[in-house]
Order: C-alpha cells, then structure tokens, then sequence
C-alpha cells in the first residue's frame, strides 16, 4: 500500500518537473517516433495513412500522460474565461464590483451579526446568565440573595465618571460599581492580580479597586507592579488589586475601574434611595430558567414591604428574567438586523444584475457555442465552461469584498454605540471569511447556472446559419425581464428607505434647539463632589474661573452651567411643587435641573418668556430663585401665571420663588426635548443650586462667547482652568456646535451608509435596466430594420423601444413600493418628522427610479432608432 | 488498441510484457515492439499508439529509465532500461497476472 502512495507521489512529482521540460520533451518524442517510423518503413518498405494517423495519436496521448489532465482541462477553462474577461473589460469590472459591493458589505455585517447576536458571551456557561429588568435600589441585592434558592444574585451599575488622581494628570474615567461577587457569578477572571474577595463590598473593607486592561495600559505603561499601588477616585483612597483581561468589556465597554458596591444600611440614601440599577444572576446547577423565573414577583413583592418608605403598589410588576446576551444587545439588535436587511438587499441586486448580464452575454455567444458544439464539444464540458467563468466572477468579487469588507466593518461599527461590549474586538475573521468564501460560490453557481443552461440550449443547426442574434428564448428572455424587474423593486424598497432617513435628518437639522450654539466654546470642569462639600470653596473657584474667562483675549463673555444642552449628560432632580402634593399615585415629578451664572441664558440667546432673567445679586445668601421653562409652566400651572409660585428640591425645608420663564431648549437630543418622564426644566443660580444630595453640583462646564473660532481663546482657557487646580480635571475645549453636531453624529452616519446602499442600488439597477434594453435591441435589430424599411418612423422605433423598458421599470416600481410600505415601519425608530409612508418621499424616490430608468433606456432605443435598414437586413 | 488489428490485451497487460522484455537489458521502443512481435510468433503486434505512451507511463511510475544512445544503424535513439522499482513491480505483477489467468482458466474449465 505505501509502495503504491510513494509511486503516486513521484508520478505527481515528475509531472511536475515535466511541466517544466515540456518543449525539450515533445523534441526528444518527436525524434523518438520518427526514429521508430523510419526503421518500420525500412522493415516493411510501405508508408500509409493509418501509420501516420498512428504516430499523431501516439504523441497526444504521450502529451495526456506528462499532464494532470483534469486539472490542465480546469487551467483551460479559467485561460479562457480570463481571456473573456480581458476581451469584455466593462463587463468584467461592473460584475466583479457590484459582487464585491453585495460581498463586501454582507461580510461585514455577518461579523458584527457573529460577534453581537451569536457568539456566546465570553464567559463561563454564559447560556445560565441572565438579567433581572427592572431596577432596584443596594437594599435589594442582599434580600435577593438572602431569600433565592436557585440564583447566584450581584449588581452592577451601569457605571458613572470619577475623578482619577495620584497618578500623573487629574484625569476623567468611567467606573462601575459592583457587589463583589460580581465576577464569580459573571464567570470572568482577572489577568493579573485578585478579584474581589467575598466582603469586600462591606463598609470598612471597600478601599480597593479593579483596572481595565487599558486604563492600566494607558495610566501605569502596563507596569506589574501597579497592583498594590494606592490610587484615589473621586478623593477615597483605593488600593489597585486586580487588572481585567483585554476585551472584558462588563457591562459595557467604557467602563475603565470596577469599585465594590458598599452594603450599608445605616447609609439611608445610598442603601435605599441612590442608584437604582438591574440586577445580574446567575442559574444555580440543576435549575432551569423558568424555576428562576417563577421565583422573581414573590421576592420582589417581600422586598417591596421592608421599604422604609411607601412603595407604589405595582414596582417592578413586570420584572423578569431575560438572558444576559439579549440584554447587552438590546439596543442594537433592531438596528443590525435593518442594516444586515439592507445589504442582503444590495447582494441580491448585484447577483440579479450580474445573473442577468451573463444571460444576455451567452446570448450573443450563441454563434461561437454553437461552433463549439460543432467541433464536438459535449453539452457538459460547455456548462463546465460557463459555470467556470461565473464562480471566476464570483471569486474575484468575493476576494475584492473581503477587502471591501474591512473598510465597511469599520463604518458599521461606528455606527452602534461604542460602549457595545465586544464591538472593539470585531474584526473579519475566517469563519467570516469562509461563509463569504461560500456566499462567493454559491452566488457564482446560482447566477451562472440560468445563463449556462440556456446556453446551452442550443439548435445548432439554426444557430450556425443565421448567426442567431434572432432565436427566441423567449424562456430566458422572460426571466431576465423578471429579474431586472425584481431588481428595481429592490431598489425602490432601498431607495424610500434612504429617503425617509434624509427627510428626517433635514427635519431634525432645521429644529430651533431653543438656543444659539454659534461662536461658543465650552470645557468641562470636575473637581472631586467632596470638594464641594465646602460649598464656598467651590462657588469661589467658579467665581475665579468666571472671572479670569471674561479677560481672554478675543472672549466677549463667560458663563457656567452643570449641563450644556445635548451633551449627553442628566441633572434630574426630583421636587416637590406648590399646589400639587405628593401621593402614592403621584410620587415627586422629576425635572431637569439646571445649576447657571447669571450670564447663561443671555449667552446662549434662550428667550425670555415672562418675568426676569437672574442677576449676579441672586447670590448665595440672597433669597432663593429660579427660572422655569415655558413646559413646566404649562405642565404645572396651564392657563396660570408661574411667577411667584414655589417650587423646592424633593426634602428640602426652603421654598424657592419662580422669577422668570424661559424657551423651552433640546437638552436631551435634537429629536425630544426631554425624556419621557421629566415634564420640563428649572434653572437655579449656581450659588444656591442643590442635587439630590443637597451639595452643590461639583463637575460644571465653562462657556465662553467668542468673537471668532480660533485656537489662541481654546487653549488660554485650557490653562486658566487648569491652572486653578492641579487636582481638578480639565476637558478638552470644544465649540458648543460640535456638541449639538455631536449630538446627531451617530444618525448622520447611519444615513450615509443607507446613501450609500441606495446609490449602489440604483446604480446597479441602471446598468441592469440599460443591459436588457440593449440586448433586446441587438436581438431585434433584424426585426427593427424591417420595420424601417416597410415605413415606420425614428419615432415610432424609439417609442417602441422606451415601451419596452419601462414597462419593466414600471412593474418594478410598483412592486417596490409595495414592498417599502410593508417593510419601512421597521425604521420607525430611527424616524425623526416623517412617517413611514410619507406621500411625498414615496413620490419622490417614485419619480427618480423612473427617470433613472428611462435614461437608462434612452441610449439603446437611441440606437435602435438609429439601426440602417439596408446594414441590419443583410449582416446575415 | 484495436487499431493495430492486434487482439485486445487485458487492461495492465501491455505494461507487463514491456517490463519483462527489457529484463534481458536495455532496448528502444521499436525493438521492443519487434521483440514483442518475435517472441509471440506474430500473435502480439503492438501499435505505437499504445506502446509509447505505455512507456511514458512507466517512466512517470519510475519502473523504467530512459536515455539516448546510438542504434545499430547509428542513428540517435531512446534507450529504456529496467530500474529496481521497475523488477519490483514486475515481480508483484507477474504474481498477480498468474493469479488472473488461474482464476479465468478455472473458470473456463468448468465442467
């Protein structure tokens, strides 16, 4: 046996170097046979046909044997079909790109798809994780783990900003609070140090915290012995213990520190009121998620009767369990799924278009298979060749799509929100690349396989004679139509799609945010909350920064404010209002609090509807006043005046006067005003502002007005803040329009890539239109030549043919517009002022797929108007 | 291989009877196929058509080796010679054409 694989071998070796030596070898055989043939002649004296048919026969088979044959057969077709390609270079280019386009962007959507929605997380039995929804305060986490028998029960917050000093540069990071069981029950591992140990989310035993791999990266050069240093978020020293892996990305990927959440219960506020936040758990062996599931309402309704304070009745009714996956990719799954749908659309134009110009290419290939099939070749061997020339396409699409792809994965990632766990690593890897290797295949054979056949189809007697430009396959000629048809309904469907999304986008652009952004810098400014314990100290240093901002040269003015609209940040604060008590029913409405200088409202021009703006007397200890927005007087007081009436932070003692009403501002995003639950805003003078804590806001944002946007102001304001404090972290200086821009940045590129998606559609779709239209002109040019010669006018050619390809179009329309009102309220969510089926982009879009259509079909109904009777009657 | 009006060999045969004939030493093609041709008493007349490409496929196999020498009438010819691969398979091969025609002759005997 391994005789026969060594003889094998070596037969596949000296094939090999026979390649090589292929001249020298066919001289030396050459020679050989005329050698045999002379002695033979000299033997018998008689020379015949047969002899010499004999020695041919011999050298080709010689020649087969020095070959692989089947493999010098597959050589062949790819010669032939790459000499094809050279032959019909705009063909070859527009197939191969609107492959590598669908490819391309398939291939980067299934590695987002792969690595959100199907990998498991990257934890251990990550299938028996999963979230409680809902949110409950610290009090619950011990109660749940008390009362559970079939969870492991932790906690995690979705993570706030600390202060980051004794290291270096003050800096802002991101951290989350966690109970410390949180990576047992997780399943995750710190790469160095320890994890949290059990109590340490004790009062007493909390001073320790866990790195991100790239906060340690960043901050300590990757040095080891970081771990054990002392480092203090937000002014509480804590001892670095453990570093993450790379990629631990829980709960989500900003988060940079983890910190042990305190249980204490004589903290009143931290333990029962602070921080609500979702619960994480884990299924205890042997127990299934329905057992879990069932357990749930009965623990949350014992918890809900050790508050001590009232609870409304229903809280957290609808709690339940849902797997941790679902859970991180909620946001996103709706929006991957439109963009995955998307650009399958996109692929299944381009295997259409690419499908059906192949038809029509073996269409006017007729003669020279028909001469093949002549010369003897089998049916089998033509397929062969064709279906080759397909997967060829498909190839060079698929290998110029993963490079497309890479490029495409990159603008779809910045697309999601970059928080997304696991959304950093997302890279093309080969089981991507190997789906899109047979996504590759399978399109080359799918869309080769039609025209193959037909072509094949050949009567050969027929064929030869006329040249057959004129044969009707009325068959395939149908299909193209179907498919050209398909294809532009897909279009339309892509093209409404894009439509809506830029009417929203100009609708969103021309929105009055409530304020001018114009010629405004702003930097953000945090010291440490507990500085601010001193709230003289930090009214002062705001006082100076104020103070010194105004002197830059090229400021016109300077103000202060906790939030600057659209800058993602939340100042809610639950009051109590004159006139409307408290019940269970009615729990303390929520307003937007805003904490400003005098000069704020002035500066960002935000209208002042009634009564007075502050002043610089309304000081720290003048009488207490605020500005409401024009929604929380109509909220509280419709059809009243507010001024004068009262409104207090939620256990305040002091009421404070309303003084003035203001224009309602887009704080929360360009779309809403505000979240659903905040009904308007409040603005108090910074020197008597308050949080839910009673301190004054510590983190502010600087405003100054500029005469012009120039870099000399930016960075002079820089180094005033940062000369106050060395402590204190400063921002990054940056114009009030970025942030509003900012604000929208994510949507814009979401439009860009639908743009982009509708372009390559109809794009596709045009060359489609234009390919069947020609080809049928070329098919009937016989036919039009005769109409020419019996009477009929350029006209009435032109006509005919601009019939026949926007009845096409038009049938296409109209099944894409079908298709687009049943499929566009999916992007509902990512609508802003349109509907789903908003008259005017359907007409539109409508209007623009038939003028591309029709000038798709005017160059080739131009030509066959153009068609010389005498030239096209006698050509065969 | 019909077309030299030669009767049909069993598959495989024709690479046999070119080892054994180059057993006695080094030959050309055309002396083998006289060779073939003599000592089967005019029954073997192998055709260039086979025979050629037969020894193309036992140089690929390795059983035998060619080189160019001077014929008898001092013309350039391609000499094959018998490697120790080449008696190896002969060996197994003979063996095996036995046991073939042990089989069929068994079966023609039949009563």
């Amino acid at each position: 046996m391994s005789r026969d694989v060594h003889t094998s071998l070596l037969r596949v070796w000296r094939r090999i170097v026979f390649r090589w030596r292929r001249t020298e070898l066919d001289h030396e055989l050459a020679e050989e046979l005329e050698f045999h043939l002379a002695l033979k002649q000299q033997a018998s004296g008689e020379l015949g046909h047969t002899q010499m048919g004999n020695m041919t026969i011999a050298a080709e088979e010689c020649r087969d044997m020095w070959s692989f044959l089947k493999l010098e057969r597959l050589l062949q077709d790819i010669r032939y079909a790459t000499r094809m390609f050279r032959r019909t270079p705009g063909f070859t280019a527009i197939a191969v790109l609107s492959l590598a386009v669908g490819i391309g962007g398939n291939a980067a959507m299934f590695t987002l798809v792969n690595i959100l929605l199907v990998r498991p997380l990257p934890y251990r039995q990550p299938d028996r994780l999963f979230r409680i929804t809902g949110i409950f305060p610290r009090a619950a986490v011990p109660f749940f783990q008390q009362q559970t028998r079939t969870m492991d029960v932790a906690a995690v917050s979705p993570g706030s900003e600390y202060n980051l000093t004794g290291q270096g540069e003050a800096i802002r990071i991101f951290g989350s609070v966690t109970s410390a069981n949180t990576f047992s029950v997780l399943g995750a591992s710190v790469a160095r140090g320890r994890s949290f140990e059990p109590g340490e989310d004790s009062p007493g035993r909390d001073s320790v915290v866990i790195l991100s791999n790239s906060l340690w990266r960043t901050k300590f050069g990757g040095d080891p012995a970081a771990i054990g240093r002392v480092i203090a978020l937000n002014g509480v020293d804590r001892q670095i213990v453990g570093i993450m892996p790379p990629g631990f990305s829980y709960p989500s990927a900003q988060v940079q520190a983890w910190v042990p959440m305190r249980f204490d219960p004589s903290n009143f506020l931290e333990y029962w009121a602070g921080g609500f936040m979702p619960l994480l758990a884990r299924l205890r062996t042997g127990v299934t998620m329905p057992e879990a599931q069932l357990e749930i309402q009965p623990i949350i309704g014992e918890f809900r009767k050790t508050f001590p304070y009232p609870m409304a009745r229903d809280w957290n009714r609808d709690s339940a369990a849902i797997p941790l996956q679902r859970d991180l990719t909620g946001d996103i799954r709706g929006k991957l799924i439109i963009l995955l749908c998307s650009v399958g659309l996109v692929l299944l134009i381009a295997c259409a278009n690419v499908a059906s110009l192949l038809l029509s290419r073996a269409t006017t290939r007729r003669k020279e298979i028909a001469l093949r099939v002549a010369l003897g070749a089998i049916r089998l061997r033509i397929v062969r060749q064709l279906l080759t020339e397909s997967v060829l396409l498909a190839l060079a699409g698929g290998g110029l799509g993963i490079l497309l792809g890479t490029g495409a994965l990159s603008i779809f990632k910045s697309l999601l929100p970059s928080s997304t766990p696991g959304l950093a690593q997302a890279s093309i890897d080969w089981p991507v690349a190997a789906a899109v290797a047979g996504l590759a295949l399978i399109t080359g054979l799918a869309f080769g396989i039609a025209p193959a056949l037909s072509a094949s189809q050949i009567d050969l007697a027929q064929s030869i004679r006329t040249g057959s430009q004129r044969s009707t396959a009325a068959f395939w000629t149908r299909l193209r139509g179907g498919l050209i048809g398909a294809e532009v309904a897909l279009t339309v469907v892509l093209v409404v799609s894009a439509g809506l999304l830029i009417k929203s986008l100009y609708t969103l652009s021309e929105v009055h945010p409530g304020f001018r952004p114009q010629q405004i810098l702003t930097v953000r400014i945090s010291p440490n909350p507990s500085f601010c314990t001193q709230r003289p100290a930090c009214i002062a240093l705001y006082d100076r920064l104020l103070e010194g901002a105004r002197g830059v040269s090229g400021a016109a003015d300077a103000a202060i404010a906790n939030t600057v609209p659209l800058d993602a940040e939340q100042p809610d604060l639950a009051v109590d209002v004159e006139g409307h008590p408290k019940s269970v029913d009615h729990p303390a409405p929520m307003l937007w609090s805003g904490a400003i200088s005098a000069s704020y409202i002035r500066m960002l021009q935000i209208p002042l509807l009634a009564g007075r703006d502050l002043t610089e007397t309304d000081g720290a200890k003048s009488a207490a006043v605020l500005l409401i927005s024009a929604s929380t007087a109509k909220h509280f007081w419709p059809g009243e005046n507010p001024i004068g009436k009262h409104i207090k932070a939620a256990g305040e003692r002091q009421w404070r006067t309303i003084v003035g009403v203001v224009g309602d501002v887009r704080q929360y995003s360009l779309s809403k005003a505000m979240p659903d639950w905040i009904p308007g805003a409040i603005y108090m003078p910074y020197a008597q502002a308050v949080r839910e804590d009673g301190q004054v806001p510590a983190a502010m944002t600087l405003l100054v007005k500029v005469r012009s946007n120039t870099d000399g102001p930016a960075r002079e304001i820089r180094s005033l803040a940062q000369d106050q404090d060395p402590n204190v972290p400063v921002g990054q200086v940056q114009p009030l329009e970025e942030v509003v821009a900012g604000s929208i940045a994510n949507f814009r590129a979401t439009i860009r890539v639908f743009i982009s998606f509708a372009a390559a559609a109809i794009l596709l779709a045009a060359i489609g239109i234009y390919g069947l239209v020609s080809y049928w002109v070329t098919q009937r040019s016989y036919e039009i030549g005769l109409r020419v010669a019996i009477g009929a006018t350029r006209n009435r050619i032109l006509s005919m043919v601009l019939t026949q390809g926007l009845r096409v179009a038009l049938y296409g329309i109209a099944a894409g517009v079908i298709g687009a009102l049943a499929v566009t309220r999916f992007l509902a969510s990512l609508l802003y002022g349109v509907g789903a089926a908003d008259p005017l982009t359907f007409a539109a879009v409508t209007a623009l797929v038939l003028v591309v259509a029709t000038t798709a079909t005017a160059f080739p109904a131009w030509r066959a108007s153009r068609i010389d009777p005498i030239r096209s009657l006698r050509v065969d | 291989m019909g077309r030299t009006g030669a009767p049909e060999l069993l598959p495989g045969t024709l690479d046999l009877l070119i080892l054994r004939t180059l057993v006695a030493g080094q030959m050309h093609g055309y002396g083998i196929a006289q060779r073939l041709r003599q000592v089967s008493d005019e029954v073997l007349q192998v055709g260039e058509s086979s025979l050629y490409p037969a020894l193309q496929r036992l140089l690929l196999n390795g059983w035998v080796k060619a080189a160019w020498g001077a014929s008898e009438n001092n013309r350039r010819a391609r000499y094959y010679t018998l490697t120790a691969a080449g008696r190896k398979q002969l060996a197994s091969e003979r063996a095996e054409f036995a046991r073939v025609v042990g089989a069929i002759e068994k079966v023609l005997k039949m009563a």
